[in-house]
């Protein structure tokens, strides 16, 4: 079954065409990687997938509506209850500790719950690391602690913008390890990295350059 | 609901907390700002009652005369004076003048209550002692330069008259009368002996009299009789002043009370443009903290648009985003509040000591008013820059730099 | 390069360095507003006290004494002053402190039977003359040495108006007693001669002159056949209050080492100006009216104390005001001072930077701020004392030296800050 369809879209600044035309399909549970270059346009998709922003044309259709003709506010909520975000610059709250930073999301979401906070960083072995604030974190800590945040609503799409772009190898493993373990869960997940590396680790490989899109292919490698 | 506002709590807590350094210097700009304007405020309310006893160095403000030919009685100068609130009366000196004359010279006494002189005309300058007691006297320089008298002096005073046969002489001593040989006419030579304590110096016609007790003035002149002329100096506005006049003058017939009008009028003129300059003062420095406080909430929330770019992506929408950073805003307002009014308290306290070497009058309303004051401004301070901050896209900020 | 980083700053970060400009100018203009108010309020109030009359009076070295009261005076000689000393009085250092002074002459004259006391004085005069070549002028008399006169009925005696010297004004208990009016005349005997004056103004002055008659000097003189002769000189003049140089000079100025001289002869002391007075009157005797003099002194003490209270506390708001806004300023600033730190700048290299951005923005800043104070004081000066506050130079550089000063002070916990980042931690997610 499909979870989201993008179909014909097009986003325009001024004259760059940052996406041109392009459709692409995700199925529920999928594991896609989206690579390219710097100003490919993996950005600019990632922020349509995410909610975050609407094309200049075309269609978005997640969970079978179209969402692309949504107001801003709706856009919002959609992201909220349905996806999870997990950025290159973890962006933590610097003020909040581990298990706050978790429970914004919830806060915004539905209720803070701070047993079930704690819980998904048990989830990305950060349980010791509750209590502890961004700045007395690592890279991999904080990045675990992004996707602990992007877990706890229990979203059926998550979408990491470059999740490993920041982190040494050994945290890059771990990362990729919730997420082989998120994929086993039945966990959408979306990620954009120009890592041929993180890349290899999915179901599926799309390539964008200029906007379109120049290959889109099975893994023959998924150790799923 | 519940686990929600407890969420928010611990946000706003957090934030405030774990932020220190920036939040401190938030709170500075404000403290500042409520400072200014508590203690400001109270000196501002203080200063006609401060400056006010400091013109009482001008001395009287209020004078009391007979009004007819008479003299002015204790009793209707007790109830003239009972016209004036205690708190009000500074102090009050009757002048009993007498002709007398001293090394053959004439010189005009004047019997004076030495406790509350200094009261009345704080700007006398005595080389010398004020005198204490009966038989002691103070000296006008001018007299003192013609009759080359000098502290320590031993002066007499004498009253020379005819003895009559209506003249009581019981309270005459007998060496004083003697019969002229040619006219068989008694006189009497009655004699206060003086001790002179110290001469005056003021450079106006005070200098003029030789000051002594009241009792020594009845004692020469052989006579009870009531006062010429008494001094009132009170710290009151000219128009309280007039109030009490009228008063006196409506309700006790026998003496006529006048406003010096030199001191009030001129008194009054001071202290209103006194008191407006520390208004115009104030308002100035205040509008311009305000303007700091501003200017300070805008960078400290201007610093955070990452923050509120990644809690839009989190899903929260703009009202809750306003409502946090207002709540933040309103917290440091209230804590900047509380302790500028009670540092400005302290400030005006100082200032009240240092100047005035007095406590400064307590405005309790000024706390209250200080505190809402910089919620507010704060408040309206952090509202402008949030609400262009919320409507910044997440994505935009959330990309990088 | 330097140069072309701090261009680099202003060109892109002009709103931050617009914000730090303006927190700078708010602060300087305080801080200019306050100081000329402080330093012209002595000024301001002294004019104002200038209302309670005059401060010194002018006598004759050898006047008699007790010759104001009860009628003793009939074997006492007196000794009079010149009338043109009066014009000495602008002649000497002080004379621009002098704001007003009118000569004063009396007798006892005879009215309806009853003795009466008659002042002859200026009320609106005109003066000028040419003393070596300068030509002095000044308008003054009793409109200003008196300017707490009710006036009950009629108006002021107006010199340049009326001609002819026979018009006087008469005190409020005096004209109650006696029925008079202003625009009737009386007729007053003296000791060579009578004279009609005609009654221009009825006045209420809550003091022993209400009892009195004030006609012109020209008047009182041939009343007593006394011609260009007077009395007394009524001074009353700008002063600084007493401080212990005053006091030790007070007791007698020779005993002053020859600094101290100097200073005390430069400085508007009260004893000072007595003293020029002296020196260009040396038959008159000088003295400062204690009731006046003093109470000024203290009063404009206390009122310079507390506005320069108050200023301190200005500038304590305006220079927290300052570097709180430079430190938040340069702290906002960090991501990209770490970034250049990550390619390689030194510590000291970025320090430079901030503190000629900063600098510079303030310089700026404080020049506007600067003119904001001059219309600030302006403003207080004109509601306050209907009368512009005059600028003081020293407060130019004051306020130059303060914000200098204030802007470094800023920065430096923001630059600490900067130092001790690591540009990993900056460039990866923190803030």
């Amino acid at each position: 079954m499909s979870l989201l369809e993008l179909k014909n879209i097009s986003k325009i600044y001024g004259d760059l065409h940052a996406l041109d035309n392009v459709s692409l399909n995700i199925e529920k549970g999928e594991w896609i990687a989206i690579m390219g270059p710097s100003g490919s346009g993996k950005s600019t998709m990632m922020n349509i997938i995410g909610c975050l922003d609407r094309p200049s044309t075309g269609e978005v259709i997640f969970d079978g509506k179209d969402i692309s003709k949504e107001s801003r506010r709706r856009l919002t909520e959609l992201h909220r209850d349905k996806i999870g975000l997990v950025f290159q610059q973890f962006h933590l709250i610097n003020y909040l500790n581990a298990v706050e930073n978790v429970m914004v999301a919830q806060y915004y979401h539905s209720m803070p719950d701070e047993k079930e906070a704690l819980a998904a960083l048990e989830r990305v072995g950060l349980k010791d690391r509750a209590k502890h604030l961004p700045s007395q974190l690592s890279g991999g800590e904080q990045q675990r602690v992004c996707i602990a945040r992007a877990l706890i609503n229990s979203p059926e799409l998550i979408l990491a913008d470059e999740p490993t772009g920041n982190l040494d190898e050994a945290n890059e493993n771990i990362v990729l390890g919730i997420f082989r373990q998120l994929h086993k869960e039945g966990t959408s997940l979306i990620v954009v990295t120009h890592d041929p590396e993180v890349g290899e680790e999915a179901q599926r490989i799309v390539r964008l350059d200029h906007g379109k899109i120049t290959s889109d292919r099975k893994n023959e490698g998924f150790k799923g | 609901m519940n686990k929600k506002k407890r969420m928010f709590i611990r946000m706003i807590t957090a934030s405030l907390v774990r932020r220190r350094s920036r939040m401190i210097v938030a709170l500075l700009a404000i403290m500042v700002g409520a400072t200014i304007l508590s203690g400001l405020g109270m000196i501002y309310y203080d200063v006609p009652r401060q400056m006010s006893s400091q013109f009482r160095s001008y001395g009287a403000n209020v004078i009391i005369m007979p009004s007819g030919d008479g003299f002015i009685q204790e009793q209707a100068l007790q109830t003239a004076l009972g016209k004036f609130p205690d708190a009000e009366l500074e102090g009050y000196t009757p002048y009993r003048y007498e002709n007398t004359s001293i090394h053959n010279m004439p010189v005009t006494l004047a019997g004076i209550n030495f406790d509350s002189i200094m009261k009345t005309s704080p700007y006398w300058h005595i080389s010398g002692e004020l005198p204490e007691q009966d038989g002691q006297t103070l000296v006008g320089a001018k007299v003192a330069d013609k009759l080359s008298i000098k502290t320590g002096d031993s002066i007499s005073a004498v009253n020379s008259f005819e003895v009559t046969d209506s003249t009581d002489t019981s309270r005459i001593p007998d060496y004083e009368i003697y019969t002229d040989p040619k006219t068989g006419e008694k006189h009497c030579d009655h004699a206060l002996d003086l001790k002179v304590t110290g001469i005056l110096d003021t450079g106006g016609s005070e200098e003029e009299y030789v000051y002594v007790s009241l009792g020594d003035t009845a004692y020469l002149s052989l006579a009870d009789r009531g006062y010429d002329i008494v001094e009132i100096s009170a710290a009151a506005t000219q128009d309280k002043l007039s109030e009490y006049i009228d008063n006196i003058n409506s309700s006790v017939r026998s003496v006529s009370a006048k406003l010096v009008k030199r001191v009030t009028a001129s008194e009054s003129s001071v202290l209103t443009k006194l008191q407006s300059l520390v208004f115009i003062v104030t308002a100035v420095v205040l509008i311009l903290t305000m303007i700091c406080v501003a200017t300070t909430m805008t960078a400290v929330i201007a610093e955070r648009r990452r923050e509120i770019g990644l809690r839009k992506a989190l899903g929260a929408n703009n009202g809750s985003i306003v409502g946090q950073f207002l709540s933040e805003g309103l917290v440091l307002g209230g804590i900047g509040g509380i302790l500028g009014a009670l540092l400005g308290y302290a400030f005006a306290e100082i200032v009240s000591v240092n100047v005035f070497s007095s406590s400064i009058m307590f405005q309790p309303l000024l706390i209250p008013v200080t505190i809402a004051s910089s919620v507010i401004v704060t408040g309206a301070a952090c509202l402008i820059p949030i609400r262009s901050a919320v409507e910044v896209d997440p994505a935009l900020v959330l990309k990088g730099e | 390069m330097f140069l072309r980083m701090v261009c680099g700053t202003f060109y892109r970060q002009w709103k931050k360095m617009l914000m730090i400009a303006l927190t700078v100018a708010l602060g300087a203009s305080i801080a200019t507003a306050m100081l000329n108010v402080m330093l012209g309020v002595g000024d301001k109030i002294n004019e104002e006290l200038k209302t309670y009359g005059s401060n010194i009076t002018v006598v004759p070295q050898s006047e008699s004494v007790i010759s104001k009261l009860y009628e003793l005076d009939e074997d006492v000689r007196y000794d009079y002053l010149k009338e043109e000393s009066v014009n000495e009085l602008l002649t000497i250092f002080w004379a621009n402190n002098i704001v007003d002074f009118a000569p004063e002459t009396d007798t006892t004259v005879t009215l309806d039977g009853n003795e009466v006391r008659l002042i002859g004085s200026w009320f609106n005069h005109h003066l000028e003359f040419i003393k070596k070549g300068t030509t002095y002028q000044r308008d003054t008399g009793l409109v200003n040495l008196r300017s707490w006169w009710d006036i009950k009925s009629g108006k002021w005696l107006d010199e340049q108006e009326l001609n002819g010297t026979d018009y006087c004004m008469v005190g409020e208990t005096l004209a109650n007693e006696k029925k008079l009016s202003a625009g009737d005349t009386i007729r007053v005997k003296g000791e060579h001669g009578t004279k009609e004056l005609e009654i221009v103004g009825i006045f209420e002055s809550g003091d022993d002159e209400d009892k009195c008659i004030f006609t012109t000097v020209t008047a009182v003189q041939e009343l007593t056949d006394t011609s260009g002769l007077i009395k007394k000189i009524e001074v009353s003049a700008i002063t600084s209050p007493d401080d212990e140089l005053a006091v030790k000079a007070a007791k007698n100025p020779s005993l002053l080492t020859g600094d101290e001289y100097d200073l005390w002869y430069c400085t508007a002391y009260v004893s000072s100006i007595c003293f020029q007075i002296q020196e260009a009157v040396p038959e008159a005797a000088a003295s400062a009216v204690r009731q006046i003099a003093d109470s000024e002194g203290k009063i404009l003490e206390k009122t310079e104390l507390l506005m320069s209270l108050i200023t301190l506390m200005s500038l304590i708001g305006a220079t927290l005001g300052i570097s709180n806004l430079v430190t938040s300023g340069v702290m906002e600033r960090s991501q990209e001072l770490a970034l250049l730190k990550a390619v390689g700048a030194k510590n000291g290299q970025i320090t430079r930077l901030v503190l000629t951005e900063t600098i510079l923005t303030a310089v700026v800043g404080a020049v506007a701020g600067y003119f904001m104070g001059y219309a600030f004081a302006q403003i207080i000066g004109q509601t306050v004392f209907n009368s512009s506050i005059e600028m003081n130079g020293m407060v130019a550089f004051i306020v130059a030296v303060l914000i200098v000063l204030v802007t470094l002070v800023g920065s430096i916990p923001a630059i600490r800050l900067v130092l001790r980042l690591r540009p990993s931690e900056v460039l990866h997610g923190g803030h």
